[in-house]
Order: structure tokens, then sequence, then C-alpha cells
């Protein structure tokens, strides 16, 4: 009884790092540009169509498909920022929002135009795949590799923006734009640079999924909602809230699923409601 | 070869259905001889409805490939009752009241003759209902469940409906008279969260237990529309020590299902898995050579089956047109034109009433084998056969082995539908 829920407890977990990273970019994008990129989502399934591309049409290994998706993703990523999200930093929200959605629709039939109606999957790495047995079943090598990456990304993205020059350039410049201007910051080239590092931890989340999930038009709408999840409960643009609400969803889908499956769609959206009731700001939010 | 256009001309003749059959094969075998005459007047026209955007897009466009390859040969074979066809494509969203839109579009705006497609049994049930005051004749591609058969058309007996896919008996029914001879009495289930898992599930466990009385059915886990992540459900099922897997699983998540249960070791420990539409052709394409050998599956259409020079000939086009292999939504709309053909001109005409009578009881030779539209309930009943999964070096994928199947007589509820 107890080792099922300690092994339920590790899905939860894996499904959370998942999560994690791709709410990680949707976060940072956020917190920094203050853009709710609705297409967060689409830069995540063309992370997992371009790592496929690598692995399965051009025979490439599954480590380098996982090094080159993700920063073709950050190039798409800086594009759209360039060309077309700079332009609706200073006009109201709405438009921020109909302009990302619009990219939803434009990537999900550029995927469909490129890479056909087909499902794909690529296999897993040789050094990752099997089971070993924990809790006395066998739990798959790749998700425990997911697991600890997790935690290691969000170290990296910690050390980045809390000790390193540049994350202090980019915290000075979500703080006050115009100041960071004014003392000689590049906010426009920082930004897209800010935009293509969130692109590019989307599109690492679509690559880590491939040898585990089917690569589909389609499949960005379905997790843009989680991430969105995560990134409420958390607090918009608080990248520990993203990384602890990551946590709680994963949890919660895996728990409820077990002990509770008549309600288990509707768990993750009464957390949310009641997360916003009692702290509207989010579990890390700061109002 | 001046024959081709007999070939066509004789079909509405053809009274007796096995004749009618015969000579609508030798059509489809003969497709686009240069000697038919080029189809002229006022197009017959079909309106198509399908999921075309979202998560299941790919099953429009399957749809789309059978349709574009059906209409391109019967109007190179002189079209219907000599007049051209025309067909057009609308998204249904999997959502019953866009598709109850789409036909009230196709209908009064259109002026489709008929109505065709749908992947999900809710939006054809949906658009079912209103078919009696739009009068036209509507053949489901797709959708599957019994409710549209037996409850719309057999009790309360809207007749412009008709389907030309297998229902969900091949799924529920079919699948337990497969599993009936394994050694397994243990038995549980990952399956959709929506009418279909559900619906699946319980005649799996109904039929199996008057074949088995000793089978048991340890646990279920529904995973809803869209899943991507199966580990709760795979952990969930496996700590009840099931000796066989039924899942109705399909399309992208059936991919997903298998290399996460491989993952999880599940293959291992199980001695069997059964999944209805794991021989779908985007489920085989999909896992390609990750696709663990010897489970069961089935789907609604299998490329190889049956062993026809017609189904060949099919294969055989289809691939040189779209370079890639049917999927059984692109045979089941392939047929359903042709189907639509052979009542029109059965009947000389496309008035409802008329193409209505034509199709009852009508039989037609399809890539899909011999399909008959039972009167009583304007099901098209063949078979699909079911296999164990196998590598083939000819195929990318893994194709059937050990085929089996099932006689459409046994597995096929029958009306009145009371048991």
């Amino acid at each position: 009884m107890l080792e099922q829920l300690f092994y339920q407890g590790m899905i939860g977990l894996s499904l959370a790092m998942f999560l994690w990273l791709v709410a990680a970019g949707l976060t940072l994008i956020f917190g920094v540009l203050g853009v709710l990129n609705f297409a967060h989502g689409s830069l995540y399934m063309l992370g997992a169509y371009l790592s496929y591309s690598a692995v399965r049409i051009l025979g490439l290994d599954f480590w380098v498909g996982l090094a080159v998706g993700p920063l073709l993703v950050a190039l798409a990523g800086g594009l759209m920022e360039r060309f077309f999200i700079r332009r609706v930093y200073h006009i109201d929200e709405a438009y921020q929002l109909l302009l990302t959605f619009a990219f939803i629709l434009i990537f999900a039939d550029l995927v469909k135009w490129v890479w056909g109606p087909i499902y794909q999957s690529a296999p897993v790495p040789g050094a990752l795949g099997g089971a070993i047995p924990i809790f006395g079943r066998p739990f798959p090598v790749y998700n425990l590799f997911v697991i600890a990456l997790g935690p290691l990304v969000g170290l990296g993205l910690w050390f980045l923006l809390e000790k390193s020059w540049w994350g202090r350039t980019i915290r000075a410049a979500a703080a006050d734009r115009e100041m960071a201007a004014a003392i000689g910051v590049d906010v426009p080239r920082l930004f897209t640079a800010v935009f293509m590092f969130g692109s590019w931890l989307g599109g690492v989340g679509g690559a880590l999924g491939i040898p585990i999930r089917t690569v589909s038009p389609g499949m960005a709408e379905d997790y843009i909602i989680q991430a969105f999840a995560v990134a409420v409960i958390g607090g918009l643009g608080n990248l520990k809230g993203a990384f602890f609400g990551s946590i709680l969803i994963g949890l919660v889908n895996a728990y409820g699923h077990v002990y509770a499956p008549v309600f288990e769609l509707a768990f993750m959206y009464i957390l949310m409601a009641a997360i916003l009731l009692v702290r509207p700001q989010g579990l890390f939010g700061t109002s | 070869m001046s024959g081709s256009r007999k070939f066509s001309r004789r079909t509405f003749i053809g009274a007796m259905a096995a004749a009618g059959g015969a000579l609508a094969a030798a059509g489809l075998a003969r497709p686009g001889r240069a000697s038919a005459a080029r189809p002229s007047g006022k197009p017959v026209k079909i309106g198509h409805m399908a999921v075309l955007s979202g998560v299941l897009g790919g099953y429009g466009q399957f749809m789309q490939m059978g349709a574009t390859l059906a209409a391109e040969e019967i109007n190179a074979a002189g079209g219907i009752l000599g007049r051209p066809l025309e067909f057009q494509f609308r998204d249904t969203q999997v959502k019953p009241d866009v598709g109850v839109k789409n036909a009230r579009y196709f209908v009064d705006e259109w002026k489709a003759d008929f109505v065709a497609g749908i992947d999900s049994s809710g939006v054809a049930l949906a658009v079912g209902k209103v078919m009696p005051q739009l009068n036209k004749i509507l053949m489901i591609t797709h959708g599957a469940t019994e409710k549209v058969n037996e409850q719309l058309v057999y009790k309360e007996g809207i007749k412009q409906i008709f389907r030309i896919s297998v229902p969900v008996y091949q799924d529920g029914i079919a699948s337990a008279m497969i599993a009936k001879d394994f050694p397994v009495k243990r038995w549980a289930t990952i399956s959709p969260k929506y009418e279909y898992g559900y619906t699946s599930w319980e005649m799996f466990k109904k039929t199996l237990k008057q074949f088995r009385p000793d089978a048991e059915f340890v646990e279920e886990s529904w995973a809803p529309f869209g899943t991507q992540d199966f580990g709760p459900h795979i952990s969930k099922v496996m700590a009840a020590n099931p000796e066989g897997i039924f899942t109705t699983e399909w399309a992208g998540e059936a991919v997903s299902l298998v290399k996460q249960a491989k993952l999880f070791g599940v293959f291992g420990k199980i001695k069997e898995w059964v999944n209805p539409m794991g021989g779908a052709m985007d489920v085989l394409e999909g896992l390609g050579k990750d696709y663990p050998e010897g489970l069961w599956v089935s789907s609604r259409y299998w490329f190889l089956y049956p062993p026809t020079s017609i189904n060949a000939g099919f294969v055989q086009r289809f691939h040189k047109r779209w370079n890639r292999y049917p999927h059984y939504s692109s045979e089941t709309s392939y047929s359903a034109y042709w189907a639509l053909k052979q009542a029109s001109e059965r009947a000389g005409s496309t008035e409802t009433d008329k193409v209505i009578k034509a199709l009852e009881d009508m039989t037609m030779i399809s890539p899909g084998g011999r399909r008959w539209f039972r009167k009583e309930d304007h099901q098209a009943v063949y078979e699909v056969p079911w296999g164990r999964t196998k590598a083939d070096p000819k195929y990318p994928f893994r194709i059937l082995g050990d085929m089996k199947t099932v006689p459409a007589e046994m597995y096929y509820r029958h009306p009145p539908f009371t048991s």
C-alpha cells in the first residue's frame, strides 16, 4: 500500500518535471517581457517535431536531436519576437493574446503541412531504455532521467538569473525598461534573447518527450493548458513558483487518477481556483 | 478498351445484389480508363465532414485522401449517372453542434446531394438526428457507436442514415471472441474515458463471460481524451497483476500507451495485449519498429485484407497517389463514394427516397471486401481481421500475422437488438 503510494509519487514527479520544462519557458518570458505567450505550447510541439526529424529522418543520435531541435526552436522564437511580438509590448494585452493565438494556428498548420498527419515517435536512447525496480516494481530509466534533469535545469536557471551578470541585467530590464535602457542596456536585443531562451526551454520539453510520447499536430493545445495552470498556481512570472506548481500538478494528476478517478480532470482546476481564492498572486508570487 | 463504359452503365441495371457487386468490382478494378464518357451536367455533390484540426486532425486528412482518389476515379469512369462528382470537406472539430451546422450548410446552402464522413460518435448522433429534417442521406465513414444503427435507424426509424464502417461490435464483441481462446483469466483495461471506451469494455466483458465463465476483470483505468502520459494508468492497472490487457486507445494515444507500457515492462509481465484499434495504419506507422511483436490487434480495415485483386489494386493506386498505405478512414471514405455511385445508378436518380431503397440490402465489392447494407439498421456488414503484430522486411511497420477472422454474422448484433 505504502509502496504503491511512493511508486505513484515517482510517476507524478516524472509528469511534473516534463511540465516544469515547458512551464519554465512560459514563466520566464512572462516574468521578463510581460507577454503571455499562448503559442508557447506550439514551440514545445516544434521542439518535438524538429528533434524527431533529426533522429528519424536524418538518422542522427537522440542526443544530437536534443541539442539541435531546441536550438532551431530558439531561432524560430527569436524571429517571432523580433518581427511580431515586439510590436505589441506597448499596446493592450488583448493584442498580445490575439497575436500569440494566431501563432498557435499558424504553427499547427505548418506542422501538418511539413510533416503530414501521421503520428510520429522516436526510440528511447539506448542507455536510457528499460526499467529498474523501484518499490518492487519496474520503473522506466528514462523517466528517472527526466526526474533528475528537471531540478538541474531549475538550478541552472537560478544560477543564470541570480548569479550571473546577464541575469542581473535581465532582472533590471524586467523591473524598469526605461531605466535599464538609460544606463546603456540594449533592451530590445535583451528581450529577443530572453524570448529565445524561453522558447529553447519549451523546445527542450518537446524534444525530451519524443521517445515516450506521440509527436502529432495538436499536441500543443493540450499541453499549454497545464503549463498555464502551473504558472497561475505558482505565481505568474515566478520560476520557483512554476517549479513547485509543476510538482503539485504532477502529483495531483498521478494520485488523483488512482484514488479519485472520477474527478481526475477537475482536480487541476479545483486546485487552481482554490489557490486563486486564497492567494490570488499564486503560491510564490508577490502582490 | 470499350468495355469500361459498359461496365459502369451495366452497374445500375444490376438489380441483383451479387451481380451488382461483381460489376461494381469490375468498375473498381479498372478505374480511369479514358474511354469512359466525360461526365457532364449538374454535379452530384457530397458534403464530407471530418476532424481536420487538433490532435485527431490526421483522421480528416486520411478521409480526404480516400475521398479524393474515389472522386478522381469515379469522374474518370463517367461520374455518377453521367454527372460529375464534386465533394467538399468541412471540419467538425469533434463538436456535435459544429457537425449539425456543417450538415445544414451542406444541404441548405451548398445544395449537397449526400452527406458523408464523421469521426466521433457524439457528432454522428447529433447529425443523424437532423437528417430527416434535411432529408438527405448521411453515409457515416468512421463514428462507431451502436446507437446510430440500433437506436436512430432501427428503433427511431431514421432511414436517411447509413454506415459503411464497422460498428463498435468489432471493438467490444469480436475482441472477446478472439480473447476467449487465450490462457488468460485476469483481465484489465486502459481505455478512453468516454462512451466508446466504456461501451467496448462492457461488450468485451459480457461476451467473454459467456464463453469463459472463469474470466475475472480486475482493474480498469480511464484515460481522458488527449492523454500524453499513461504512467499513472499503467501503474494503477499493473498493481492488480492482470494477465491480459484490453485497450481501446487509438490514434496518437495508442502510440503513446504502447511506448510507455513497453518502458514500464508491461509486455514482459502480461500474457496477452488486445487492442481493436492497434492495427490502424496511423498506429502501425506511428510506432514503426518500436511496436512489440505478438500483440493482438485489429482495425476497421487493414490494407492487406482481404487478399483480393480489388484490394491490391486499390492499395497500389492509393500508394501511387499519396505515397502511403491507406488508413481505414481512407478506405471507408473511398468505398462510401463508390457505394453512393452504385446506389444512385441502381436507383437511376439521386433522390433521397430512391437511393435509400437502392442502398437497403445492397451488396458492394469494395477494397475492404464484400459489404452488405443490412436493411433493418442500415449498417454495412463486413469483416475485419485480427492478428498478431509481426515484423515484415517489406514494410517499415508491423503487419498482422496469425490472422484470425470472426464471421460478421457471429459478432454483429442483430435486429431487434434486445440482448
